[in-house]
């Protein structure tokens, strides 16, 4: 496998293609505002109406910036 | 107020308090502002009107859509088997079995989710939902195709065909927000006040522009120099009409005067030119007699030799035809177009002959008869202008004009699609018949299904197609002159644009190329229906117009069946009667039918009548009823009396002072009406009319400039052009936009002065610019030359402070290394195991911006570079990240994450399947970012007065001059900005801001509110007096640096400023040093590629007068493509440099020639020299002397100041400076066989 030389942090893991660790992230419903967890390569669909759009939620970081 | 009693009755002018309460509970029931729903009624009327349950009034007809008429027209396509034998019953030539194929009906749903989804709680899309997955808004379209042999209709012979996904307009009877109150719209994620009247393409909104035509069923006489040209014994003169069919198709006959009398009619058929005698057709229709012809075009006139000698002539000309009854004309048609129209085989002649006629000639009639009295009338119109005892119309004129409306061109688009694609199942049936592999069976229904099914249907995406591009792609032509430019998108640059997209008519793009200039022009009688104000300056100046405000086009049909009775009641003679003469009496037309004949008087009775009818809605005469009375004139327009029912005319409402009523006047008839301005001016006997209000000529936007009669004219002109350039609030709903760019005032304000209509047209909602503090000064000279000074203080309170909003799309579908097929994508949005995330030493940069899930973090700053997502390839295993393309600071503001938009996918049984679902992983994103604009110096400002200018300074307040009370101006503007633009309107909204901002007041700055008498001066003067300031405005101001009172009193108050989008960050252009075209060596241009700005010959010349040699140097070699090269003293060749290599010793050849110090020599002298030798030995053997070697074609000294360095041990090559590009020349020259010598002084 060609890329498993490539991948310096990832020690080990076998043959193929590994895929990235399953991120759970809250993204919100643009139709009824529903917190839904999408995995990543999971359909973009809310969980309680259907609709087909996703927002990010903004982030918990502390966002800072110089006043000027 | 002192007292509180006079503040209680006080009613509030800014109606602050009810529009706050009208944002925080929107209407449950209806909308604030009604009338934006009624300024774009002919987009969305004339797009219900395509279907049956349009719920428009029914008019004369049975109250069909637009499409079912156009299928009518369709009708069928016929292919025969060919199974039939000769001379047998079931066809004389063999034809065979009679397959005959219609489409029955079409139906177009709502946009609705896939019925695959079956999770979706809400089944309807709602058009955000387009805008934000950025797909269209469409709907299903369905066509029922049935098919019938030899005439046996079985009702199981029909398949239901889908059409694809059609793309619907908003707020029309197909939209799923169609009249919604505003609270739903608001939960729909749309402006309270959102109106719809647009389409949604791929993510963007796009209308369909208004396109002016000419006016419908209407015979206009045209005098063109080019028609004589069409071919030899062609004039200049012709009578056009534009025929329109119950479906809003249409087909312009014109009828052309020949030199020798006759006429001939010109028609066109999939954009072919055909031309008929028109006695072939008056024959063909009613199989007149000669005798029958010449009556009815002389019409008792026979003193009138002129027109004998043609009827004569008319007449004599057709016996070389030997065509005498009706049948034999029809017969000698059909045979000549039999191949052309392509109708079933077993049509006869005769029957081709009426088919075409009737699909063809005056389509808007039915009945032959009507046909060829129209005809005559034509006829005897052409003779009237030849004789010139009329005038040829102007088709410039509004008069003589209509509008195409966008729901009836998509309806006759659709319904040619829907032609062509019937035509092609009858292609494909005639090509299996022939090929006979297998042999067809018509009575197998597979097998019909089967071709119906595999030929192309889908006018969804043809249709998607027109509204994305503007072009339009068809077999006819549509009898348009254009076939692109149809589209627009609907910019929400700010809400005055968007609006003045919906009310913009275009004169058509045929018109722009030409040179003459006569279409461009302002007429008389647009007034009312066109804005003399609102057009942009430059190309398309006059050809791109606004309607104005009070200007309707008509969309619902009228019924006027019962109008010729009624005529003929009081007193017109009936159009059959054979004793009319035709000198006294004059043609009563209803939409280009003949319906009688009646004396003027008569006539003008009618009229008289009709009018007082239609007011007061007697005899079920309707009020947009048009009644266009020309009278008789020597050498004027044809008389006549001519009624208009039909659709798409432009009218507008006025006063009716007979019985003080409201009257819809067309821009037919306008021409022959006197409607006064103002009810004092109406003069008795007269005015008929009168103006509702002295405003309603001027477009929304001419509207809403403050005291605009106070202006010169072309400052009106340019503020209608800023108005739309103006950074605003371009919508409510700004979280739900997807738009690639919004520019936004973070502050807008309220103007003090505003005209009646600011408050109508919800111009408060959307607010557009600030009230500022404005003193004309010429204070510190940075004002000069429309240059304003800022006051710091305002500027950091915020003072036109703006947000742009950019957005940014990453499909991972287009990105390198991603799969064509749609099942499961190899790229997913996401940090790899490559990156390393824990925090700490070693942690991966993209951290500081991405999450965890490949996407940056909301509120994160990023500069130009700096990674937006990452994406990990399952491929490779590697993350590639997407950086973000943008020269400034911009801040993620929002981030839309959005499934795979598929295409369609072709589902083998039932064609096509809309694969549209979104239920897929995240491949898409949309990101907006944010992007602060404050104000800095070179952003744009101007005032609503066509005064527009560029901060200069941002001028400390301390030094900003202030007046007795303390004020410090916001703005500071040279004097002479005023003088010679004469924009008086800024100086009265100054004085009256001052005023009403003292007040408390919103001032009425409707134009036309002021006379001579009673002065707008007078009147805002007493109010700044009850204030406690200056009559005049003007106070005394002292220096803000100095403290010193000014001379002069110093003329301040309050305007409103507009911020426009122009601003330097955007524009700015500066290097020094950077990218060079890799050709010449010279600077790219292009402010995007860091490039530079022509030095160009104008510039060059000016250098050289001013003698600044080194700056010419400076300019055009050093700063641009300075080079260094070798030139060879003797030849002068720049292009010959040869080395030896010194390092291996004196070369084998011997020493010809020194070479330079790094062994450099010139091949050809060396060559020569070379040569030389050999030709001197020759000599001496043959004692000839051969030619020298030819002399170089171009000789181009050089001056010595550029040698750099001569070669010092002998050698004969210098090194010069020149310009790049000269060596390239050098170089091609040589290539071309010419040697450019320098000769080195």
């Amino acid at each position: 496998m060609n890329q498993l030389g490539q991948q310096t942090t990832n020690a080990g893991g076998g043959g193929g293609f590994i895929p990235a660790p399953r991120q759970d992230m809250e993204y919100i419903c643009a139709d009824c505002g529903a917190k839904n967890e999408i995995k990543s390569r999971e359909p973009i669909r809310c969980r309680e109406c259907g609709h087909r759009i996703m927002y990010k939620k903004r982030t918990k970081r502390m966002v800072q910036f110089e006043a000027r | 107020m002192p007292d509180g009693s006079h503040k209680s009755k006080r009613q509030p002018t800014f109606n602050t308090i009810q529009r706050e309460e009208s944002f925080k509970n929107p209407p449950k029931t209806g909308s604030t502002y009604p009338i934006l729903n009624e300024f774009v009624t002919p987009h969305i009327e004339s797009f219900n009107a395509l279907f049956d349950d349009s719920g428009l009034p029914k008019g004369d007809g049975d109250g069909r859509g637009l499409l079912s008429l156009g299928l009518k027209d369709i009708g069928e396509r016929v292919v025969f088997d060919g199974s039939g034998e000769l001379g047998t019953e079931s066809g004389q030539h063999g034809w065979g079995n009679r397959l005959s194929i219609w489409i029955e009906e079409v139906s177009i749903a709502p946009p609705r989710v896939p019925d695959r989804d079956t999770w979706s709680t809400e089944r309807k899309i709602f058009p955000t939902e387009a805008r934000e997955r950025l797909t269209s808004y469409r709907g299903r379209m369905q066509a029922k195709v049935c098919w019938s042999i030899n005439g046996n209709i079985h009702p199981d012979q029909f398949v239901m065909r889908d059409c694809g996904l059609v793309p619907i307009m908003v707020r029309s009877v197909r939209c799923n927000i169609r009249s919604l109150p505003s609270a739903e719209l608001v939960r729909r994620h749309e402006e309270p006040e959102e109106f719809g009247g647009y389409f949604i393409i791929n993510g963007n909104e796009r209308l369909i522009r208004y396109l002016i035509l000419p006016r419908r069923n209407h015979v206009t006489s045209l005098l063109r120099p080019s028609f004589a040209n069409r071919g030899p014994s062609y004039t200049q003169y012709a009578v056009q009409i534009r025929c329109v069919r119950p479906d809003q198709s249409s087909v312009t006959n014109t009828l052309h005067y020949l030199s020798n009398g006759s006429a001939m009619l010109r028609f066109s058929w999939r954009k072919q030119e055909y031309v008929i005698p028109i006695m072939l057709i008056l024959k063909a229709l009613i199989g007149a007699s000669d005798k029958e012809i010449f009556d009815s075009v002389m019409m008792q006139d026979y003193e009138n030799t002129f027109l004998t000698d043609r009827v004569e002539l008319l007449l004599r000309s057709f016996k070389m035809y030997s065509l005498y009854t009706g049948d034999q004309c029809l017969e000698y048609l059909g045979d000549k177009f039999r191949v052309v129209l392509g109708m079933p085989e077993d049509w006869t002649n005769q029957a081709l002959g009426a088919w075409l006629i009737q699909k063809m000639v005056l389509v808007h009639l039915k009945s032959a008869r009507d046909k060829f009295r129209m005809l005559v009338f034509m006829l005897r119109k052409l003779y009237s202008v030849v004789s010139s005892s009329c005038c040829a119309d102007n088709p410039d004129s509004p008069q003589h004009q209509e509008v195409l409306l966008p729901g009836y061109l998509y309806g006759m688009i659709i319904k040619e699609r829907l032609e062509e694609a019937l035509s092609q199942v009858r292609n494909q049936i005639a090509t299996d018949v022939r090929k006979e592999e297998p042999p067809v069976d018509f009575l197998d229904k597979r097998y019909i299904m089967k071709v119906i099914n595999k030929v192309n249907w889908d006018i969804g995406s043809r249709m998607s197609n027109f509204l994305a591009t503007g072009n339009l792609v068809s077999p006819s032509g549509l009898d348009l002159q254009q076939a692109s430019g149809f589209t627009i998108v609907a910019e929400k640059l700010n809400w005055m644009r968007y609006i003045s997209h919906f009310r913009c008519i275009h004169r058509g793009a045929f018109f722009a190329e030409l040179k003459t200039t006569t279409v461009r022009k302002l007429l008389p009688e647009a007034w009312g229906f066109l804005c003399p104000v609102h057009t942009p300056d430059g190309a398309p100046c006059g050809l791109l117009n606004h309607l104005s405000r009070t200007c309707r086009i008509i969309t619902a049909p009228l019924s006027v069946a019962e109008i010729p009775a009624l005529l003929a009641a009081h007193g017109m003679t009936q159009a059959f009667s054979s004793s009319i003469d035709g000198r006294k009496n004059l043609c009563v037309q209803l939409d280009g039918r003949v319906i009688g004949w009646a004396r003027q008087s008569v006539a003008h009775q009618l009229a008289t009548n009709l009018r007082i009818w239609k007011t007061e809605g007697r005899h079920k005469v309707p009020l947009d009823l048009e009644i266009g009375f020309v009278p008789e004139s020597k050498g004027g327009q044809y008389p006549g009396l001519f009624l208009f029912s039909t659709r798409a005319r432009m009218m507008r409402p006025v006063k009716f002072i007979a019985n003080g009523k409201d009257d819809q006047v067309g821009s037919f008839e306008q021409v022959y009406m006197n409607i006064a301005i103002k009810p004092d001016e109406v003069e008795i006997g007269v005015s008929t009319h009168v103006e509702h209000a002295p405003t309603n000529f001027l477009s929304i936007l001419a509207n809403l400039t403050p005291f605009s009669d106070f202006n010169q004219s072309p400052r009106n002109i340019y503020q209608c052009q800023m108005g739309k350039q103006t950074m605003g609030t371009p919508s409510t709903a700004l979280q739900h936009r997807t738009d690639n760019k919004l520019y936004r005032l973070q502050t807008g304000q309220t103007p003090v002065v505003r005209p009646h209509l600011h408050n109508v047209y919800a111009m408060d909602s959307f607010p557009n610019g600030t009230n500022a503090i404005v003193a004309v000064i010429s204070y510190t000279g940075y004002d000069m030359e429309d240059a304003m000074i800022l006051n710091k203080s305002a500027h950091e309170r915020g003072f036109g402070y703006g947000t742009v909003y950019k957005s940014q799309i990453i499909d991972l579908k287009e990105m390198r290394g991603a799969t064509k097929s749609s099942a499961s994508p190899t790229l997913h949005f996401g940090l790899g195991h490559d990156v390393r995330t824990a925090e700490g030493n070693g942690q991966h940069t993209c951290c500081q911006f991405l999450d965890k899930d490949g996407l940056p973090f909301i509120g994160t700053k990023l500069d130009s570079g700096d990674p937006i997502a990452a994406y990990i390839d399952e491929t490779t295993g590697r993350t590639r990240f997407v950086k973000y393309k943008g020269d400034e600071q911009g801040i993620v503001h929002e981030i839309r994450m959005l499934g795979m938009v598929f295409a369609l996918i072709r589902v083998a049984a039932d064609g096509i399947q809309g694969g549209d679902t979104g239920d897929t992983e995240l491949q898409k994103l949309h990101i907006t970012f944010r992007i602060t604009r404050s104000p800095v110096i070179g952003d744009k400002f101007s005032s609503r007065h066509g005064q527009k200018g560029v901060c200069s300074q941002k001028w400390p307040t301390v030094d900003m001059p202030f007046s007795e009370s303390g004020m410090q101006p916001d703005v500071i503007i040279n004097p002479h900005a005023f003088p010679s633009r004469m924009t008086i309107g800024m100086l009265v909204e100054s004085m009256a801001g001052k005023a009403g901002a003292m007040h408390g007041l919103a001032q009425d700055a409707t134009p036309f509110q002021f006379s001579e008498e009673d002065r707008a001066i007078d009147y805002f003067g007493e109010q700044l007096l009850a204030a406690g300031y200056n009559y005049y405005g003007n106070e005394p101001m002292y220096s803000g640096i100095t403290g010193q009172e000014f001379a002069a009193d110093i003329y301040i108050g309050v305007v409103y400023y507009q911020r426009l989008r122009h601003m330097v960050l955007d524009k700015f252009q500066v290097r020094t040093t950077g990218p060079v075209d890799p050709v010449t060596r010279q600077p790219v241009k292009g402010r995007k590629r860091a490039g530079g700005i022509r030095f160009g010959e104008m510039e060059r010349d000016a250098l050289i007068a001013h003698g600044t040699s080194f700056l010419l140097q400076d300019r055009l070699m050093n700063c641009s493509d300075y080079s260094t090269t070798w030139v060879c003293r003797t030849c002068g060749s720049l292009i010959s440099l040869g080395y030896d290599d010194i390092s291996l010793g004196e070369s084998s050849t011997g020493t010809i020639k020194a070479t330079g110090p790094g062994g450099e020599y010139c091949r050809v002298c060396r060559a020569v020299a070379e040569e030389d030798d050999e030709r001197a030995r020759q000599a001496l053997t043959t004692g000839q002397n051969p030619d020298r070697s030819p002399l170089p074609g171009v000789m181009v000294a050089i001056p010595s100041s550029n040698v750099l360095r001569s070669s010092s041990k002998g050698g004969d090559l210098d090194v010069v400076a020149v310009p790049y590009v000269f060596r390239y020349l050098c170089a091609e020259l040589a290539a071309m066989g010419i040697a450019v010598s320098l000769e080195v002084r």
